[in-house]
């Protein structure tokens, strides 16, 4: 026992030492309420958005993608849909009787069977839906419409694919769509609301994007934007509901400039062969026909191809999905003519009255080399008229041989050739304009007068693509200027290109028209064999491009044996004269004359547009 | 303190505590059922507990204090052996062995450690002359030491703590020398390393590591203190309403019914509701303040103010550890948390309390 004295002093000290504690721990609360209230006060709206963002998951949905139209209004590539059978694992408790319940009304495959039972759990924890059969027929879908009400856990949903009913006219002009790379993909979803979420597809493809054509220039303004689904979800990532839905925007509508019926007049004249024709409205520059052929389907490629299929077309020999319109390097040939003739004119190298004697070939006076026209003993007398009629390649040697090469270069650029003609266009060839300086550069040789002499001719060096034959044709059309060419209507980009000249007058286009008028209209015209296959009045010329540079004809016979190094046949024509309101451009590949081949093509477009 | 008087017995109780716990019980109930997303498996077997433990709090409160001052050894020792059993016998539960099953109830005998160890050295050391020598400080440490280690490797560093501070507090209390705690507070500093790497298991060295940079590895270990952060930060002011906290309720909130119940109350409460539970906590400890500095004697002062102690301690390592201001043990908070034996052993606790208050001392010789 203590005693009281004692007891004092302790009662003394357990208040002091308890005082000391509760002090302690009064300084702890202030703490701990100095930290609740920088959570909940100072740093609110902080930790309000972290709660959010916790209980919150995005999803984009994929925008439709706009159609595209002809000039006439036509639908040329649609969407279509296709419908999926899917799943939603979460409410399904036994997978295994689950399919088999469903295969007593639709067949499904065991790899469909496979792929179910692989995704279901992870699709089940996440609450996220599973496709088990893609593409169902119109007996499936009946089939389970029936029977929906006993299945909560499945549906039917609607998954467009990319369609056009002109499979393989159009593929050319409007390309297929496709799996986007990685870059094109990031692309694609920078403008998407929340870039690396979940994507809600639209289509059975999932992303897809522009390859070629115009799916591919006007990619961006076909795809359209993306809407946003919010979920309610929990800390391990599964959707509980729907939130908000903020619909995607449809991709706008394309409205091009082409003409349905032109394409299926060029795929009946082209009958298979390989070539190209386009054909451009010399008013506004706006490109209708833009055909190459041979084709494949865009819809096989935009939905899916068989391998076995898809190697037939790369390695087939003729190269279906190169576009020769757009990309085939073709020597102008007899075409370049007028051309020449305009630059003999305005550089006062000759008038309409200056004439020639042709004795069917131009000897070179510095070396006495030889060359030849296409007929033997040669046109006679032959004025500028006559040599575009007649297609006199002596006439245009020997004024090619006056031309200065420099100047000529110019010239022919300003006619198109050498660079692209069409501002949306989808990986359009320049071609070439050779000059001196590209001679020693390319091929470490100087630049020779025999070079220009074939020039005249259009042979040699030159190449030009279908898609700038008809440019420089719509040019010679519209008497010297005319519109960048374009693939939609109201292209509001476009500008005029002029071609400078002096001396070069009104009344000179109006004869030039006639020349060309007469390839076809005078009885010696190149092409006078085309003058019962329309009712209008067409201006044109023909060329025939050499593959192998020959002495004669005989050569020739003996070359023509083997397909791939026969002449490519091409032919330039606008019309209805005297007042053109298209123009058209044909390269058959191999065809060997461009009057006879090429010629009732260009004829047949044109009637086509025309009528 | 008050005194009923009845035909047969006298009733003990002090009506602001029994109202103050009943009330914060019944608070309890409210807030557990939010925090259990309305189950009410959880919400009827929180209330059986609460009910019985207020019964038992009102039984335990009718002894004399003498009863437990003459049993305390009996109970430290009963206690004690009961331990002994859990390592031999306890079921595992997260690699820690911490309860004994009976079936229907399964019981943690370190909680009981918890209120038989401040008892034991109140009896021991109410008759100790002041400053308290060094063979009963000796003797005090040894019977802490074997109640703290006992616990410590079950493992279970929170109610071990727990313990060691319900000793220490007792001990300080009765007048423990100032010099000793000067240098035993130096010895410990210096052995700090040494505790670090030897005493803690890896798993509670990287909770304290977790402790001062939770952004290191918000979906790791400071998963759970980054989400608690967001639920009392995102409660505001007046809080998300009831049953409405999207952090408790889509499972983004850990133990939402055991140690992180305050961050569901202060996400759907908030501050304010955060600051009127702390009101009542706080009234209950001043309550037990003014009680044990009135208590009849040196023995009821000890008990009083250690067992008060306890549950302020608990409740501080526990707002500590949801707030973010001290590492993540296992930890529940009183009369609000679920569970047996640690809600049960604070009944008990004022229960005694509520004993050594109420009962006047009799007039002796």
């Amino acid at each position: 026992m203590i005693d009281l004295q004692e007891r004092f002093i302790e009662r003394r000290s357990f208040i002091y030492r308890l005082f000391l504690i509760y002090f302690l721990f009064g300084t702890f609360l202030l703490l701990i309420l100095y930290q609740i209230f920088q959570l909940q006060i100072s740093n609110y709206s902080e930790y309000e958005i972290a709660a959010l963002e916790n209980k919150t998951h995005e999803m984009n949905i994929q925008p439709i993608r706009g159609l595209i139209y002809d000039r006439n209004g036509e639908v040329l590539v649609k969407n279509v849909p296709t419908f999926n059978l899917i799943s939603i694992p979460n409410k399904v408790n036994d997978p295994n009787s689950f399919i088999d319940d469903i295969r007593n009304f639709i067949d499904i495959t065991l790899e469909e069977e496979a792929i179910f039972y692989e995704k279901f759990k992870s699709k089940a924890r996440y609450n996220r839906e599973l496709v088990i059969k893609r593409n169902l027929n119109e007996q499936q879908i009946a089939s389970f419409e029936v029977r929906k009400h006993n299945y909560p856990s499945l549906f039917v949903e609607k998954r467009y694919s990319r369609y056009t009913d002109y499979p393989s006219i159009l593929s050319h002009a409007l390309g297929y769509i496709g799996a986007p790379s990685d870059a094109e993909l990031s692309q694609i979803l920078s403008e998407a609301l929340h870039p690396r979420q979940e994507t809600i597809f639209s289509y059975g493809n999932g992303f897809i994007s522009g390859k070629t054509g115009i799916e591919k220039t006007f990619d961006n303004e076909l795809r359209g934007k993306f809407g946003e689904k919010v979920y309610e979800v929990d800390a391990r990532g599964k959707l509980l509901k729907e939130i908000s839905i903020k619909s995607p925007e449809e991709g706008k509508s394309i409205f091009t400039s082409l003409d349905l019926g032109s394409h299926i007049a060029a795929n009946k004249a082209l009958n298979g062969r390989m070539g190209a024709v386009v054909a451009i409205e010399i008013e506004t520059g706006q490109i209708v026909t833009l055909f190459s052929s041979p084709s494949f389907s865009i819809n096989d490629l935009s939905n899916g191809i068989s391998r076995d299929k898809f190697n037939i077309l790369i390695n087939s020999p003729q190269k279906p999905f190169f576009n020769r319109a757009l990309k085939g390097r073709y020597p102008p040939a007899s075409t370049i003519k007028p051309a020449i003739g305009i630059f003999g004119l305005e550089n006062k190298l000759i008038d309409w009255n200056f004439s020639i004697e042709d004795p069917g070939f131009f000897t070179l006076p510095e070396d006495g080399r030889i060359y030849r026209g296409w007929k033997k003993g040669g046109h006679g007398k032959v004025n500028l008229n006559k040599a575009i009629a007649v297609s006199s390649n002596t006439y245009f040697f020997s004024l090619a041989y006056r031309s200065d090469i420099n100047k000529l270069g110019d010239h022919f650029s300003q006619l198109g050739f050498g660079s692209k003609v069409c501002i949306d266009c989808f990986d359009e060839d320049p071609g070439l304009i050779p000059t001196p300086e590209w001679k020693r550069n390319k091929l470490n040789s100087g630049w020779s007068l025999g070079d220009t002499v074939n020039l005249g001719v259009g042979q040699g060096y030159m190449v030009a693509t279908p898609i700038q034959l008809a440019y420089y044709s719509g040019m010679i059309a519209n008497k010297g200027f005319i519109n960048k060419l374009s693939l939609i209507q109201n292209q509001e980009d476009s500008f005029s290109e002029l071609i400078d000249l002096d001396n070069f007058k009104e009344l000179d286009w109006n004869k030039l028209h006639r020349a060309m008028t007469d390839v076809i209209d005078s009885p010696a015209g190149t092409s006078r064999r085309l003058q019962d296959l329309k009712s209008f009045k067409v201006a044109a010329k023909s060329g025939t491009a050499e593959l192998v540079s020959l002495d004669s004809k005989e050569d020739y016979l003996l070359i023509r044996e083997n397909e791939e190094q026969r002449d490519h046949a091409i032919m330039i024509a606008f019309g209805p004269m005297p007042s053109p309101k298209y123009a058209v451009s044909v390269v058959i590949e191999n065809g060997e004359s461009g009057g006879a081949v090429a010629g009732p093509v260009a004829i047949e477009v044109l009637k086509e547009l025309i009528e | 303190m008050r005194l009923l008087k009845f035909k047969r017995f006298d009733f003990f109780y002090d009506s602001y505590l029994l109202i103050s716990i009943i009330f914060l019980s019944l608070i309890g109930l409210i807030i557990l059922y939010s925090a259990s997303q309305e189950s009410s498996a959880i919400i009827i077997k929180q209330s059986i507990f609460v009910f019985f433990g207020i019964i038992l709090m009102i039984i335990v409160s009718q002894p004399d204090p003498a009863f437990y001052k003459n049993l305390s050894g009996l109970f430290l020792i009963f206690s004690v052996f009961l331990m002994l059993l859990t390592i031999f016998f306890g079921s595992e539960v997260n690699g820690a062995k911490r309860w004994l099953d009976f079936g229907f109830f399964t019981l943690q005998p370190s909680e009981l450690i918890k209120i038989a160890l401040p008892i034991f050295l109140a009896s021991y050391l109410y008759d100790k002359p002041l400053p308290i020598n060094l063979k009963d400080t000796f003797f005090s440490i040894l019977i802490i030491s074997i109640s703290f280690f006992l616990i410590v490797f079950q493992p279970d560093l929170g109610t071990s703590i727990v313990v060691l501070l319900a000793g220490f507090y007792v001990l300080f209390l009765a007048g423990l020398s100032w010099r000793f705690i000067g240098s035993s507070f130096a010895i410990f500093l210096l052995s700090t390393p040494f505790l670090w790497n030897n005493l803690l298991q890896p798993f509670q060295r990287q909770r304290i590591a977790t402790l001062f940079n939770p952004e290191a590895d918000p979906y790791g270990t400071a998963w759970n203190i980054t989400q608690s952060k967001i639920a009392i930060g995102s409660g505001g002011i007046s809080g998300k309403g009831y049953g409405a906290g999207s952090q408790s309720h889509l499972d983004f909130l850990p133990e939402t019914t055991s140690d992180f119940i305050f961050a569901v109350i202060a996400e759907e409460f908030g501050f304010l509701g955060a600051l009127a539970l702390l009101s009542l906590y706080t009234f209950i400890l001043f309550r037990c303040f003014y009680l044990s500095l009135n208590a009849r004697d040196r023995f009821c002062r000890l008990t009083i103010g250690g067992l008060s102690l306890i549950f302020v301690t608990t409740i501080f390592v526990n707002l500590g550890m949801v707030v973010g201001i001290l590492p993540v043990v296992g930890m529940p908070l009183p009369f609000i948390s679920s569970g047996g034996t640690s809600l049960l052993s604070f009944y008990i606790a004022f229960g005694i309390i509520i004993s050594m208050a109420s009962h006047k001392k009799l007039i002796r010789q």
